[in-house]
């Protein structure tokens, strides 16, 4: 009884903050997001309506704007692996002088600020950019490249941002691969490539599961990197959330659209961890 | 230094009781081993006297002081665990003067108490050293210096060799058991190590179940175990199964022996232990022994010792153990044999229940 | 044929990719020296002038102090509660661990924006919208999982019989914890701190619906300034942040290998 009555000491600081900054915030958004709202009048007290959830499915706009959010997220998601799996591979494969350093690097734009990273690319693809005078100085365009404002420049931006999480999420699982069981598929008469693709793929499933689901849920909730390489017109779920709730003043539509988007990061995290629960079941 | 009472304790989580109203009593300056197979209650019960643990019924008595309440760093008490637990980012110094520091010592007084302490392991010259410098025999005697060091009224071991190679384990018991004698400190020491328990203890105190089986001098232990479970729990004795018939043991139609132990209430079925090593093979022609003929079934060697399983009865074993080097050493499988066995080694006990 | 190194082209596409990570970085530093208003690499005339004009500019100024107060203040608070309570958690003393662990995290997952939006709601209809103390808090909810991330995950690794070895050597309960659980899970715990401050110090979806005029941030400057058009004041001011990060994550990882942390 004793140390139970130090846990509450202990843990209800942290719980008060979190209760009073966090859950019952949350909680209240739900009945908002059930109003009815009247440009110009805005939200209709003690009203009732469906209508902000249906719009996100019935809506052109909000179905396009969904859909590019979703793939968007697939994209940048596969955009990592394909990247991210050889940077893993040479960290905990290459030699180990190398890894200290190359971790360091993969470490150094993760812990960069999200802004200065954006703004990186921002001067990188803009019309005048370093990527447009470096092609037209080369001559292979005559014309500036639209890289920005669409989905090449946010894919670009998100896959950079993204890209270290899933690169340590990799170096993690490639550790965990025995390499017995490498030498085992080689001595057994596997090619190079066969060994990978039935030894050290397979062990590394859980590893690109996670790094995945991590990578993928992210993507979809940006906010920053896509309203600084997409501009007020490429829209995603997260930045229409930001201009519903800051220029339209629509918080029933806004709070509908962030219900919408943290169910689906929810629900992807939750059927993620049931399968690699499974999987840990098998294994 | 004090006395060590447990009365009536008892210890429940929710649904299990892992200790059973215990009671015990340890002399001052007495070295007691509790010993019993693990999940016997032996762990708690220390635990219980060092404070971790709060025991769900009964009082814990230091000295007069009764401490059944009280936090661990109110009831001076030196605890050596199984980990050692050292401070990893303490130098040795700092780890034996930790304890020290915590009663307000400090400057040359308590290095001089660190020294002491350290030189009574033989660990002097090591203050500066960090723990993951040093060898797991070192480790643990810097456990010990650190526990002794504030001059505790109990000492308490938690299975603290058993994490040590066989040789290192059989030079620290002698350690061990010299620096209890020299400080004359009340020791309650957990083990599941019969040999080490007999050994190193004034008294022990075997376990099962939570219960105390029996609390007696090692020699008592041995010799004449109280309950079925320590008699087997001690050494490696034949166990067989018998009655009482008129005044003796029966193990089968024929075969009836003569035994000190208590063999009233005819009918009775009782078990029969007799130890490998009470078991001679070699005619003395003493009248008063047990003499069992028998048949040489199994003959295992292993350099002092030669081991027999013999066939006795109608369907019984006896695994009986002689030097190798004498005349019995050298015995055939399928050989005739005569074995002998004074009364006194013939040990009766009430049949129990649980295996 | 002993091996699974590597081949050569994984290795060039993957020292490809190492330095694809970088190039913003380079070309934000490039930029920052650029002689001219529109930002060109390489950079046509170096200048120190754009450093100047971000150094004696008060927005500037106010918000890299902002941000400062705010990260360092968020961080303090989340460090103090967070490993309080996970230190709590890692003892059992609490029933249902696992599902208040859980809660701890989740401002990990539940997306920012949304945690934005839902903190601007409520703080405008409680009528506090604006407030430091506020925005501190949000501060704190965000950073908080880091800190008990690393919290559990130091305490997981340490021998819990040193803490009651502690006990029996007459320490009290708070004794232990200071003079023996903490030292051993420090290193963490820095990482821990480094990881909320970073966090606070580059967050936007939060602090851009709950900060006032008053409190803008740096990341909210820069974010906002980007929209009106680039400016090599911001390549400036990128420079400063991108320095200030390299100096931390050498000194973090001199101090605590914390590249193991992450």
């Amino acid at each position: 009884m004793r140390s139970w009555r130090t846990g509450v000491l202990l843990f209800s600081p942290l719980l008060l903050v979190l209760a009073g900054a966090f859950i019952v915030p949350l909680i209240l958004l739900a009945p908002t997001s059930f109003r009815e709202y009247q440009p110009g009048m805005g939200i209709v007290a003690g009203s009732f309506t469906l209508q902000n959830y249906v719009r996100i499915v019935a809506d052109d706009y909000y179905r396009e704007v969904v859909l590019r959010t979703l793939g968007l997220g697939v994209g940048v998601t596969v955009a990592c692996l394909l990247l991210g799996y050889p940077v893993a591979y040479l960290i905990v494969r290459g030699r180990p002088g190398w890894r200290l350093p190359l971790t360091l690097l993969v470490i150094f734009p993760l812990m960069l600020n999200l802004v200065v990273r954006s703004f990186g690319w921002i001067v990188l693809l803009t019309n005048r950019g370093v990527v447009n005078n470096l092609l037209i100085d080369v001559g292979l365009i005559e014309a500036p490249l639209k890289l920005m404002f669409n989905v090449t420049g946010v894919t670009i931006g998100l896959t950079h941002i993204y890209l270290p999480f899933m690169v340590l999420m990799l170096v993690a699982a490639l550790q965990n691969v025995p390499r017995d069981l490498e030498a085992a598929a080689a001595t057994l008469g596997s090619s190079r490539f066969h060994v990978f693709r039935a030894v050290t793929l397979p062990l590394t499933a859980p590893g690109i599961i996670a790094g995945s689901i991590l990578v993928f849920v992210l993507t979809i909730s940006a906010l920053v990197t896509p309203r600084m390489l997409g501009g007020p017109t490429y829209q995603v779920m997260a930045t229409l959330i930001y201009d519903e709730y800051m220029q339209l003043l629509d918080w029933p539509s806004g709070s509908a659209l962030s219900f919408a988007l943290a169910l689906a990061t929810l629900l992807i995290i939750w059927i993620s961890s049931r399968m690699t629960k499974r999987w840990a079941g098998l294994a | 230094m004090s006395n060590l009472t447990l009365d009536h304790v008892v210890k429940r989580y929710s649904s299990v009781t892992v200790v059973k109203d215990v009671s015990l009593a340890i002399d001052e300056g007495e070295f007691v081993s509790l010993l019993g197979p693990s999940g016997c209650g032996k762990t708690t019960i220390l635990r219980m006297v060092a404070g971790l643990i709060d025991p769900s019924g009964g009082t814990i008595r230091i000295g007069d002081r009764d401490v059944t309440r009280l936090p661990p760093n109110k009831r001076n008490i030196g605890l050596v665990f199984q980990s050692y637990a050292l401070f990893p980012h303490l130098t040795v110094h700092e780890n034996v003067a930790f304890g020290l520091r915590r009663k307000g010592q400090s400057g040359a007084a308590l290095d001089a108490r660190v020294g002491e302490a350290l030189a009574m392991v033989r660990l002097a010259g090591y203050g500066e050293r960090y723990p993951r410098q040093l060898s797991g025999g070192q480790q643990q005697r810097v456990a010990m210096a650190r526990a002794i060091a504030p001059r505790p009224n109990v000492l308490l071991f938690d299975e603290p060799l058993s994490n040590l190679d066989a040789k290192l384990r059989d030079e620290m018991q002698i350690e061990l058991k010299r620096l209890q004698r020299e400080l004359g400190i009340t020791t309650l020491f957990v083990t599941h190590d019969q040999a080490e328990a007999l050994s190193l203890s004034d008294r022990v105190c075997v376990m099962q179940d939570g219960v105390i089986q029996q609390f007696a001098e090692p020699e008592t232990i041995y010799r004449r175990p109280a309950t079925a479970f320590v008699a087997s729990f001690i050494g490696k004795p034949n166990r067989l199964a018998g009655t009482i018939r008129g005044g003796r043991v029966a193990l089968d139609e024929q075969l009836e022996l003569r035994s000190e132990s208590d063999l009233s209430g005819d009918g009775r079925p009782v078990e029969v232990f007799i130890r490998q090593e009470a078991i001679s093979l070699a005619a003395s022609g003493d009248e008063s022994v047990n003499r069992i003929a028998g048949t040489v079934a199994l003959r295992s060697f292993s350099g002092p010792q030669v081991k027999y399983v013999v066939r006795i009865g109608s369907d019984q074993e006896l695994v009986v153990e002689a030097p190798s080097s004498g005349p019995a050493g050298d015995l055939a499988p399928g050989q005739p044999v005569m074995l002998e066995v004074h009364p006194q080694d013939v040990l009766v006990l009430s049949r129990e229940t649980a295996p | 044929m002993n091996d699974q190194r590597p081949t050569l082209p994984v290795t060039t596409i993957a020292l490809l990719v190492v330095v694809f990570l970088q190039i913003p970085v380079i070309v934000v530093v490039l930029a920052s020296f650029s002689e001219t208003s529109y930002l060109t690499i390489p950079p046509q005339g170096l200048t120190l002038k754009w450093f100047e004009a971000v150094l004696t500019d008060s927005a500037y100024l106010g918000a890299i102090r902002n941000s400062l107060v705010l990260a360092i203040g968020a961080t303090t608070i989340s460090m103090v509660l967070g490993v309080a309570a996970s230190y709590a958690l890692f003892r059992k003393m609490l029933p249902g661990s696992e599902a208040l662990t859980s809660l701890l995290m989740s401002p990990l997952i539940i997306p920012s924006v949304v945690i934005g939006v839902a903190l601007l709601q409520y703080f405008t209809l409680v009528g506090l919208r604006g407030g430091f103390v506020v925005l501190l808090l949000a501060h704190v909810v965000i950073t908080v999982p880091y800190i008990v991330r690393s919290a559990l995950a130091s305490l997981s690794g340490i021998d819990l019989s040193v803490e009651e070895a502690a006990r029996c050597l007459g320490a009290d309960g708070f004794t232990a914890f200071r003079l023996v659980t903490l030292p051993l899970i420090k290193p963490g715990l820095v990482a821990g701190a480094l990881f909320s401050f970073v966090t606070s110090m580059e967050n936007v979806p939060v602090t851009i619906f709950l900060a006032g005029p008053r409190q803008t941030t740096l990341p909210i400057l820069i974010f906002t300034s980007v929209e009106m058009g680039v400016d090599p004041s911001v390549a400036a001011v990128s420079t400063l942040l991108i320095i200030a990060t390299v100096l931390v994550l050498f000194f973090a990882e001199r101090w605590t290998g914390f590249h193991r942390f992450v």
